[in-house]
């Protein structure tokens, strides 16, 4: 067991099975089944959130904003006759503009600033897009059709899950593996990893920074937009001003940090942890001594627990 | 040799002498200070006798926006200081203030017992958060806090004992400071004495040793400056400020409801400390001043108002520190990371008696944090 990444594999392979055997052991199969689905699309939001981090080293508090401008997007061409299809490619279009304006006009001139200054202008992106959400919109619900309707095809462990619901696990796996070999295994790849590293170094072998930097932008955009526009129809057809930010940022960055922010299927992991674990808190009365909402506390629990036993998360190794 | 070497030093040290003194030995003539005392007079005036005029809803309002001055302030401890952010300070605040509404409604103890208690909590809080953060390198404390205040909305404010439920709790005002504008001299005092401590703070080896560890921490650690005694220090300190903002929110309005300690408010803490200037004390207190009391001057004059209501969409007084909040934040952070205190600082060196240069922009660049996290 010498090997380190061996030795990560075994752990985290204890871990699940530990939690599993936990879980049927007290008869919660089905928080494992809704949590491993809620879990998805934090793990989604994560996959951005960690992207953003491995190439500026800064957690993006902007990323359930390019989720919510899609949703916005997506809802406004479907209403006004644009068919489902375009209409999400057209949600995700706008979502990739939007980061890429915000990588153009604030992350940019930013570049050699500390990084508490990029983190506070996220924030600012964020805070600004739902304020505009807001303004225009209203602060009203407003109703978005998932791309699958149908809900009573598949059955697990007695949880129905809607098709939607399997769409959006689909994506996130396929995503997850495309975006571990892309970084792995690609020149482009590694260029973003070397550039987040060595900005100077990089430039000096002759790869634009400023362009890796647009690029991984357009790209986290792109992940933040599909996981608008799948998870919020996949969660209920409802939305309003800043669903992303305020349903998935949270739960997402717990997932992010429990995967060690450095590891893009440790966003996936962290995901079902997270999901697993607040299903539970609100399926089972063994969190009834927990005022309010228990899930949310567990979140909690579980990103200081991480950050004090193995603040590396549970997947990553050095940071 | 020696000798050449030895007096090109000290010509160097002559020079940078001079530049750090090119104004020593100006003094204001006795006009300059006449001009000086009326602004100070006039300053005098707008905090001390215009609220004394007012009615009392808007002296409730003056006392919320002196109230946001002691939580920009400690915001800025964490920001300005150490290069943390904290993401969930509503949390703090909102639990100081229920703290001391519990103090006194239910627990019967006198509004200074109920503060000091507010502030021991808060100080607590963050001490705990801080220490966990600090285990990794990054901006954990961010994710944290975060984290930590929508626990307090969503499980700790639901404690009924201590919230009240959803009626809330009664927070009445001490009997010695009942009425609306003695209450606002109270917490001018307080924020007089976390202006005393802020700046004590930063006198002293504490002090020197953050702003050490903000400019280099290897450095700093390697001079034998203890880096999280340190951090965790400044952590504790903003931890005190913001129960006492809390404690003192919730007597100025005498009653605590949870839905206002929202997420939204953690951001309105942060884009007021860092439009207002991070590290400039006058600048935070004006940022923060200016961010409470942004809806009420729209709504007093009917002309920002009607202005707004021309826009193609309209813009109510409610929504409209919403949208102009964040737009005032990414315009400091890109193009004047100073923020108000940047723009203030040629005023305030002159009324400092100093000459009045309107190119002064301190020392160096201001930045954020000098911190690479």
């Amino acid at each position: 067991m010498d090997n380190p990444q061996l030795r990560r594999a075994a752990l985290f392979g204890g871990i699940s099975l530990l939690t599993l055997l936990i879980f049927v052991l007290i008869g919660q199969k089905q928080a494992l089944v809704i949590g491993v689905i809620t879990g998805a699309a934090y793990g989604l939001l994560g996959l951005g959130l960690v992207l953003i981090y491995k190439s500026s080293g800064v957690f993006n508090f902007a990323q359930g904003e390019f989720g919510t401008v899609a949703v916005y997007s997506l809802y406004l061409l479907h209403v006004n006759g644009v068919p489902y299809v375009f209409a999400v490619l057209g949600a995700l279009v706008v979502a990739v503009l939007f980061g890429l304006l915000v990588e153009r006009i604030i992350v940019r001139p930013l570049f050699d600033a500390p990084r508490v200054t990029l983190l506070v202008a996220t924030a600012g992106v964020s805070l600004l897009a739902v304020g505009v959400e807001i303004w225009f919109g209203e602060a009203r619900l407003r109703n978005v059709d998932p791309a699958l309707p149908r809900t009573d095809r598949v059955s697990l462990l007695g949880v129905r899950i809607s098709d939607q619901r399997l769409l959006l696990i689909f994506v996130l796996l396929v995503l997850a593996a495309v975006l571990a070999y892309f970084f792995n295994r690609t020149t482009l790849g590694l260029a973003i990893l070397g550039a987040s590293q060595e900005p100077t170094a990089t430039e000096l072998v002759g790869i634009s920074v400023r362009r890796l930097s647009s690029f991984t932008w357009g790209l986290a955009a792109l992940l933040g937009g599909l996981a608008g526009v799948i998870g919020v129809p996949a969660a209920g057809n409802t939305f309003g001003p800043g669903i992303v930010t305020s349903g998935l940022l949270i739960p997402a960055f717990t997932a992010a940090v429990l995967g060690g922010f450095a590891s893009l299927p440790g966003a996936f992991l962290g995901g079902a942890i997270v999901g697993v674990s607040q299903a539970l808190a609100t399926s089972s009365d063994a969190f009834d001594f927990i005022p309010g909402q228990a899930g949310t506390v567990i979140a909690f629990v579980l990103l200081v627990g991480v950050l004090s036993i193995r603040p590396n998360g549970l997947l990553g190794g050095k940071a | 040799m020696t000798g050449v070497v030895a007096q090109t030093e000290a010509d160097l040290l002559e020079a940078a002498k001079a530049e750090a003194h090119k104004d020593e030995g100006f003094s204001p003539s006795p006009g300059g200070w006449v001009g000086r005392g009326a602004l100070y007079a006039f300053a005098a005036v707008v905090v001390l006798v215009v609220p004394a005029m007012r009615e009392a809803f808007e002296v409730n309002i003056y006392t919320q926006a002196v109230v946001f001055a002691i939580i920009g302030l400690s915001l800025n401890v964490l920001l300005g200081y150490v290069g943390q952010i904290s993401l969930g300070h509503q949390a703090f605040v909102g639990i100081g203030a229920f703290t001391s509404a519990y103090m006194v409604s239910v627990q019967g103890q006198s509004f200074f017992v109920a503060v000091a208690v507010a502030m021991v909590v808060g100080a607590l809080q963050a001490l705990v958060l801080g220490a966990v953060s600090l285990r990794i390198k990054g901006l954990y404390f961010a994710l944290i806090t975060l984290s930590y205040g929508l626990v307090a909305e969503q499980s700790i404010f639901q404690i009924q004992s201590l919230t009240g439920g959803g009626a809330g709790q009664a927070a009445p005002k001490p009997s010695a400071f009942s009425t609306d504008l003695r209450y606002y001299y109270l917490c001018l005092a307080f924020l007089g004495a976390v202006i005393w401590v802020d700046h004590r703070m930063m006198r002293t080896k504490g002090g020197r040793a953050l702003l050490a560890l903000r400019e280099n921490p290897r450095v700093a650690s390697t001079f034998g400056v203890n880096v999280k005694v340190f951090t965790l220090f400044a952590f504790t300190v903003s931890g005190v400020f913001a129960g006492l903002g809390g404690a003192l929110l919730a007597h100025n309005d005498t009653f605590v409801v949870a839905d206002i300690y929202n997420f939204r408010l953690a951001l309105v803490f942060v884009i007021m400390t860092v439009v207002g200037g991070l590290r400039s004390r006058t600048g935070v207190i004006v940022g923060s001043a200016f961010f409470a009391l942004l809806g009420f001057f729209i709504e007093k004059f009917h002309i920002i108002e009607v202005a707004l209501s021309k826009l193609p969409k309209p813009l109510t007084p409610q929504i409209a520190p919403l949208v102009v909040g964040p737009l005032l934040l990414l315009l400091t952070l890109t193009l004047y990371p100073g923020g108000i205190g940047q723009q203030v600082r040629p005023l305030l060196r002159w009324l400092g008696g100093h000459r009045f240069d309107i190119h002064d922009r301190g020392e160096k660049e201001v930045q954020i944090s000098d911190v690479r996290a």
